[in-house]
């Protein structure tokens, strides 16, 4: 018989990819927050350059802008050894949103941009054909970026990055978001097109850190609320913490209670360079993979600089909060009350939340909920996800797990949601485990519903304006936006005058 | 016909080798049926019933009540004993397999050893004049050992200077994890009397891969690893049914058709409450390894193939191999700690190969890595001490308990056989799987020289206590049943896994290896398997 033939199926390892919430809400004409499962990158694909070059070499330079706006992160399809070819879908509720190769292909990326074409792109989200981005692409931040660094990142983009010579997938949303003209609208609204300036009443390293959090790495675009537009809450809700799709991004002020006030200055450096801090917090979702592809990149200084600032954040407190959400909680140990004591064979549909505990998380958080000695395993309690006021990134963390890696150590908590291969639980377990964890090692007072599980599961609650598609409404919302584009620019011909 | 389904390929049996068929054929888009004559099983409630065990239980390692069997697909329980299989023969001890049945296979609850065979292993005959050899070639399975490997995600050492070890083109998906206190220590001991203890091969995670954690040392393997760091048959299948593979539980296969060109046209199977259904397809696999395969063969007898199915050699059946082992235990004059890691993590593979195996049979020494504070507890109890000196004993013997086991090569022998009892029926009125069983005397000759190697390593630690196995025991690695080869007349498959007799039917089952070796058979199952999946592509869709 004939030999059937290997070449096919050369056995290549099997990619680790992530599920993870895209951290940009993919926004458009009437912007709704695009939030699904997408796989990140791996690993950073880009060395990060050595201090000393960054300083002489701008292309060195743009290097290390790109890592720190975490360009490769969305321009980059997970694994792919085409950096920056783009082509990564970004699941939106409205379709799905790929991002543009950015290689220097002459054909199919940037190559043919002069420079100001791409400052225009990055930071008013309009590409050398006049055509405008989705905000999923967050020019509103980028927007306060130097003409030094646009220079240096064009640099490093046209000199630094290979060219890939090959197209990515045409973005086809359904009407209205297809209109892209009306981010026009959305622009004239909401985008702030004004460049960095300094706070000379400020320390140097103040004002690089102000720069590093609200321009190049973009914080506010998950930790600010955002309006009904989709727009980001400037002013007083800023860096209050937001919904992220199936995950929370917590309130990074410097309140004392709600925000980053109790952390030390070391707590909240060794976060942004690990994603674990024993007692306070561990990066899931899309912070870890802010902190695999980006944040642990960057210089000590530049840390340094972001915690800083990080501290004179106006504070906010959530109403009724009174603790902070790393202090809730304690250890417990309910093993002895359980183990032992139960027939064998009940079924996994009528465990309670501390056997499924006792089952599926106790192996590695141990029975007491204080996870290792070492910290690899975390405390339940003392737990940011566990304590805080939002159930959601407790129950992420169940469904989807948690994948990160820095300093070269891979961090990983499988997923329970479905079709995971470790044990897969149905949104009612979820939830009663979730109870049991809140109960025993964290917030007593919240509880979850197993709708809500579901809720999480399919990617967290639908934006209002994300259900806007559909002719009938699509409609009226293109003519709502027309008037406001002819209002706006109305009123801006009048200034002029 | 309400009771009939179909699809491009039939699978029986959802363990690792059906599933990884199952995944590679639906991967490759083809419609894939699976059908698995035991139940679905979640970790969480494994652990769970592990958890609320008896300790005599424990301490007795019972593996198979935690798994409860079911009366249309029985398989071994020991407390009670049920008697499935049915064996005897001067060795039948060695023959009670701890077999699982139901969705991902016995996998479930295995130590994770995942060797290559050495070439020598694999043609045993051509080197040393004695046993069978493959079908295959060891450079013929290398690359499909190699894909096995990344599948399972195997960790092992990648020094291909170690004796004896085979030789990889790739390395290993994973760097080795490192030694518990056990392991560190037996090393150091045994090398002063010219032991080379070595890192066993695991599918067990050193590091995450494929988005699972790596191991943290439970030391619960078997039964059940309790965060899915180990490498279970039943990930393979949940990513076969993602790729659109169907699972159909408690679906018993007793019935298969063939026609005129002795091609298989269907298999009939009965749900619980045996109604019969029919299942057509255009290839069929059968994979229920190493026994329930020649059991269902011989069951499956039709008019065309009155000695069953795929068994004009008469081989189905024959040739049952396993690795016999002897089990010392003894308590050791210093604390060893056995426990930390995994339950099975270094061996002494010294004798592994070399030109002594004309006469008698290779062997791998190791240490069970498993805890022993569950025996040391029991034991304590039975010496009738209380408070303190309860706790020093049980102290005591957890620190320096340990088991050391000496495994053999078996060489394949016609007259070891499987056929259907005839006594015993289960539920279902299908019969019991009866075997007979004798390791010979090239195992013999080989276990009196293994008895002074454990006399010697016992020596090495100070040993109180010794206690060894008189008989031979059961290792789990089913082999022979169905046995590869080149000539249709003396054995069942070809070096694809392809019966013989049905161009359309093929075996994906430790049974095709024919011989054994001294290590677990279950990476040399899998890539064999693979074997078949590669061939029913080349069919399907190039042929």
């Amino acid at each position: 018989m004939e030999s059937p033939s290997l070449s096919q199926d050369q056995p290549t390892p099997t990619p680790r990819r992530r599920r993870h919430l895209l951290r940009l809400a993919a926004c458009l004409a009437v912007a709704a927050a695009g939030v699904a499962s997408a796989f990140a990158q791996e690993k950073t694909p880009v060395a990060t350059p050595a201090a000393g070059q960054v300083q002489s070499d701008p292309v060195k330079r743009g290097q290390y802008l790109a890592i720190a706006a975490d360009c490769a992160a969305c321009h980059t399809v997970p694994g792919s050894a085409k950096l920056f070819a783009g082509g990564y879908a970004i699941d939106s509720p409205m379709g799905k949103i790929y991002s543009s190769n950015i290689t220097p292909s002459k054909q199919y990326g940037i190559g043919n941009y002069t420079e100001a074409e791409f400052a225009r792109a990055v930071r008013e989200g309009v590409n050398a054909h006049g055509t405008h981005l989705y905000p999923a692409m967050p020019y509103p931040s980028y927007a306060a970026m130097t003409d030094e660094d646009v220079a240096a990142l064009y640099a490093y983009f046209m000199q630094g990055v290979q060219p890939v010579d090959e197209a990515a997938p045409e973005t086809r949303l359904a009407f209205p978001f297809n209109v892209r003209a009306s981010m026009a609208g959305w622009n004239l609204l909401f985008l702030h097109n004004q460049r960095f300036a300094p706070d000379a009443s400020k320390s140097a390293e103040w004002n690089r850190g102000k720069y590093l959090v609200d321009t190049l790495a973009h914080c506010a675009e998950c930790h600010t609320p955002r309006n009904a537009m989709m727009a980001l809450e400037d002013g007083a809700a800023s860096y209050s913490g937001s919904q992220l799709g199936s995950w929370h991004a917590p309130n990074i002020t410097s309140d004392a209670v709600s925000g980053l006030g109790g952390w030390s200055d070391a707590e909240l450096a060794a976060y942004l360079k690990t994603g674990h801090v024993a007692g306070k917090a561990q990066a899931a979702g899309p912070m870890a993979e802010a902190v695999t592809n980006s944040l642990q990149h960057l210089t000590d200084a530049d840390v340094r600089a972001i915690v800083a600032y990080l501290r004179t954040i106006p504070a906010v407190r959530t109403p009724g909060q009174a603790a902070p959400s790393y202090a809730q909680g304690k250890a417990a140990d309910t093993d002895a009350d359980t183990i032992g004591l139960r027939p064998m064979q009940v079924n996994m549909a009528d465990m309670k939340g501390e056997e499924l505990y006792a089952n599926a998380c106790a192996s590695c958080h141990q029975s007491t909920g204080e996870g290792t000695r070492d910290g690899f395993y975390p405390s339940l309690a003392h737990n940011t996800a566990v304590g805080g006021a939002s159930v959601d990134n407790l129950v992420a963390a169940i469904l989807f797990g948690v994948d990160r890696e820095a300093g070269g150590k891979h961090v990983l908590m499988p997923g329970f949601g479905p079709g995971s291969e470790v044990q897969a639980l149905s949104d009612a377990q979820v939830a009663s485990l979730a109870n049991y964890v809140l109960q025993q090692f964290g917030n007593a007072a919240l509880s979850v519903t197993a709708a809500h599980v579901a809720e999480l599961r399919e990617g967290g609650p639908t934006p209002a304006l994300a259900k806007l598609a559909g002719p009938a409404v699509g409609i009226a919302v293109v003519i709502v936006l027309a008037l406001v584009v002819l209002l706006l620019a109305r009123r801006k011909r009048r200034a002029r005058h | 016909m309400a009771n009939e389904l179909s699809a491009d390929v039939v699978v029986v049996g959802t363990g690792i080798c059906g599933s990884f068929v199952a995944h590679e054929l639906a991967q490759a888009g083809l419609s894939v049926l699976m059908l698995e004559a035991g139940p679905r099983r979640e970790r969480a409630q494994l652990v769970e019933n592990w958890r609320n065990m008896p300790p005599a239980n424990k301490a007795a390692s019972d593996y198979a009540t935690l798994y409860p069997t079911v009366p249309w697909a029985l398989h071994p329980q020991y407390m009670p004993e049920n008697g499935y299989p049915q064996v005897d023969g001067p060795d039948a001890h060695a023959y009670r397999q701890g077999i699982l049945r139901g969705v991902g296979g016995t996998t479930w609850h295995w130590a994770a050893s995942s060797w290559r065979y050495l070439p020598s292993d694999i043609q045993l005959h051509a080197t040393y004049g004695v046993g069978r050899d493959w079908a295959v070639t060891y450079d013929e399975l290398e690359d499909y050992y190699y894909k096995a490997e990344v599948e399972m995600g195997v960790n092992g050492p990648n020094d291909t200077s170690l004796k004896y070890v085979a030789p990889r083109k790739q390395p290993f998906p994973m760097e080795p994890m490192p030694y518990g206190p056990a392991d560190r220590r037996f090393t150091e001991v045994v090398a002063t009397a010219g032991y080379a203890n070595t890192p066993v091969p695991q599918a067990r995670n050193s590091r995450p891969y494929d988005g699972r954690p790596q191991c943290c040392g439970n030391n619960n393997c078997m039964p059940i690893c309790p965060i899915g760091a180990m490498y279970h048959g039943v990930y393979h299948t949940l990513k076969a049914e993602k790729l659109g593979a169907r699972v159909i539980p408690n679906a018993v296969v007793y019935r298969i058709d063939t026609n005129a060109a002795n091609e298989v046209t269907a298999v009939h199977y009965y749900d619980p409450d045996k109604v019969s259904h029919k299942v057509t397809a255009k290839t069929f696999v059968i994979a229920g390894n190493g026994i329930e395969t020649p059991k269902l063969l011989l069951l499956a007898a039709n008019d065309r193939n009155p000695n069953g199915i795929a068994n004009s050699s008469d081989q189905v059946g024959r040739n049952m191999m396993d690795h016999p082992g002897i089990l010392m235990s003894f308590q050791a004059a210093e604390p060893i700690w056995t426990g930390g890691g995994s339950v099975q993590m270094s061996s002494i593979t010294n004798f592994r190969d070399g030109d002594f195996r004309r006469e008698y049979a290779a062997i791998q020494i190791g240490m069970n890595n498993t805890a022993q504070n569950l025996k040391a507890g029991v034991k304590a109890l039975q010496m009738g001490l209380v408070g303190k000196k309860l706790d020093e004993e049980i102290r005591r013997r957890a620190a320096c308990g340990m088991d050391i086991y000496v495994n053999h090569d078996v060489l394949a022998n016609p007259e070891n056989r499987l056929r259907l009892s005839t006594t015993r029926k289960d539920g279902l009125g299908i019969p019991f799987p009866h075997i007979t069983y004798d390791v010979g005397e090239y195992v013999r000759k080989s276990a009196v020289f293994s008895r002074q190697h454990l006399q010697k390593i016992a020596a090495l630690f100070g040993a109180t206590e010794i206690e060894t196995t008189p008989y031979f025991n059961p290792n789990n690695h089913i082999m022979g049943g169905t046995i590869g080869g080149a000539d249709p007349k003396n054995s069942v498959v070809d070096k694809w896994m392809r019966t013989h007799d049905h161009k359309n039917l093929f075996l994906a089952t430790g049974g095709a290896m024919a011989s054994a070796g001294t290590v677990n058979a279950t990476l040399s199952m899998a890539a064999l398997s693979l074997r078949a999946a590669a061939a029913i592509k080349q069919d399907m869709l190039h042929g």
